[in-house]
């Protein structure tokens, strides 16, 4: 029984691995591991382009691990440049082609229950805006939102009033739940997460100077064939797939940003 | 050993046991007689009852992180109820990760419970019960002696689990060091940044020693209650 099985499964791999080859050839698609921030955006562009494309969203940190794991990943565009170093450094990644696809800011989000009046600027008074309750942040130490914001909040002064009352959590997506079920007043996220949801309104935008510039960088993975990588991050290079980006509230690199 | 953990490390730690110890205490009544119901009784819903019992082991933990939060949260029913009546708030606080760790080691707890009763002999509850002791004394002095390595093994099966819980940790309550930051929060933090994988290897291993010890203890006491059966 059991060697009737296992011969079984031989056969079914050899019959896989057999064909696996010519259905990759066919649709040349591009697998693409991308921070989870740009969801909204990248399905959208992944669904005008002419090839299949199966995108992995995730933290930046888990998809390098797994890259560096040896995932199947063609392309892979990281919400800070921390773990594109790693994997520039582990040879991983293709570092001629390494480019800075897009910009975002980080924005002061209210609840819908909150009346905000604050102003951010130096030594604002966050502490005295959020009394017994909490602010919302991703992992201040780990997730890239979350080490902006604090850097952020430190560079304006106010960190220090605030650091006890922080909510952290393992994405920035969930400090955004947080805000929007009204169980945090305020939270720290990208403008790209409060553009996504109707429910938060933007305080104000934390001064560009005030934390060290949020850029997505984007990378195909050393691999036998890095062309169909190489020509979606040309795609999502171009001007049209730009436009995309603007308007789910991206910036891009040319701007200045 | 100090050097070996920093500071934070230790909160983590101290958080983490202080978290299980009390969800382990908070879920023992409960789970006592939530296993004697399932175990002795016939009654409408028991089913429905078992299947309630066993969500939190099926469902992702992040999604009852997320069911908590929507009803123990400062706007969720009971959250509010509780806030309005009793000034008691979960959310964010060391009290909603007990609550949190609490439920998702309960199916745990129960099914160790419920086994060790139903291996006691129901006619030894008769015997007392005929010889005129009340229902609940013949529980206290029959039936609670007979399952105590069960209700250690499950004790410490939900203390392990406790231990390790994360996902409904982090949704519910977050993470604030000192107050809902416990060891499992602070090994993901470190996997999340680069070269931290050093500081997580130290905390995984704590986890580790403290599961081995709490394990071997609950054997050794389950074998001592054993003989104190075998010898009464």
């Amino acid at each position: 029984m059991l060697h009737h099985w296992s011969r079984r499964l031989f056969l079914a791999m050899s019959l896989a691995a057999m064909i696996t080859p010519f259905v990759t050839k066919a649709e040349t698609p591009v697998t693409v591991f991308a921070a989870a921030s740009l969801k909204s955006a990248l399905d959208e562009l992944a669904a005008t382009y002419a090839d299949p494309v199966h995108i992995s969203y995730g933290g930046s940190s888990t998809l390098a691990r797994q890259i560096q794991h040896g995932a199947p990943a063609d392309l892979f565009i990281s919400a800070n440049a921390a773990w594109m170093d790693v994997l520039e450094q582990d040879g991983l990644i293709v570092a001629a082609s390494r480019r800075t696809l897009l910009t975002n800011r980080l924005v002061l989000i209210a609840g819908p229950d909150v009346d905000p009046d604050l102003t951010i600027e130096p030594g604002f008074d966050l502490a005295a805006a959020l009394g017994q309750d909490h602010l919302a942040m991703a992992l201040i130490d780990a997730v890239p939102a979350g080490i902006y914001g604090a850097a952020a909040l430190r560079s304006l002064g106010v960190w220090e009033q605030v650091a006890h009352r922080v909510a952290q959590t393992d994405n920035v997506r969930a400090a955004l739940m947080l805000v929007v079920l009204g169980e945090a007043p305020y939270g720290v996220v990208y403008a790209t997460d409060a553009e996504a949801s109707p429910d938060v309104r933007v305080v104000g935008m934390f001064p560009e100077g005030s934390h060290p510039p949020i850029r997505y960088p984007a990378a195909p993975i050393t691999g036998a064939n890095p062309a169909p990588a190489q020509a979606f991050l040309d795609f999502l290079l171009t001007p049209e797939a730009g436009e995309v980006f603007q308007k789910h509230g991206f910036g891009l690199p040319g701007d200045g940003a | 050993m100090s050097d070996w953990l920093g500071p934070a490390e230790w909160q983590a730690l101290a958080l983490s046991l202080w978290v299980s110890f009390f969800a382990t205490l908070l879920s023992l009544p409960f789970g006592v007689f939530i296993a004697y119901a399932l175990a002795r009784w016939q009654f409408r819903g028991k089913h429905i009852l078992n299947v309630l019992v066993h969500l939190p082991l099926i469902l992702p933990p992040v999604v009852t992180g997320y069911l908590l939060l929507l009803t123990f949260g400062r706007q969720g029913a009971i959250g509010s109820w509780l806030y309005d009546n009793f000034g008691v708030i979960l959310a964010f606080r060391w009290t909603g990760a007990v609550l949190a760790a609490a439920i998702m080691a309960f199916p745990l707890m129960v099914r160790s419970l419920r086994l060790a009763i139903e291996a006691v002999d129901p006619k030894l509850e008769q015997a007392a019960a005929t010889l005129g002791a009340p229902r609940l004394w013949v529980f206290v002095t029959v039936t609670l002696p007979l399952i105590l390595p069960g209700l250690i093994a499950g004790s410490v099966l939900a203390f392990a689990k406790a231990m390790g819980e994360f996902g409904a940790t982090i949704t519910f309550v977050s993470n604030i060091p000192g107050q809902t930051q416990t060891l499992p929060s602070a090994i993901y933090a470190f996997l999340q940044v680069p070269g931290g994988e050093g500081s997580a290897l130290r905390l995984v291993v704590v986890s580790v020693v403290v599961a081995m010890g709490a394990l071997l203890a609950s054997e050794w006491l389950a074998r001592r209650a054993v003989q104190r059966i075998a010898g009464s």
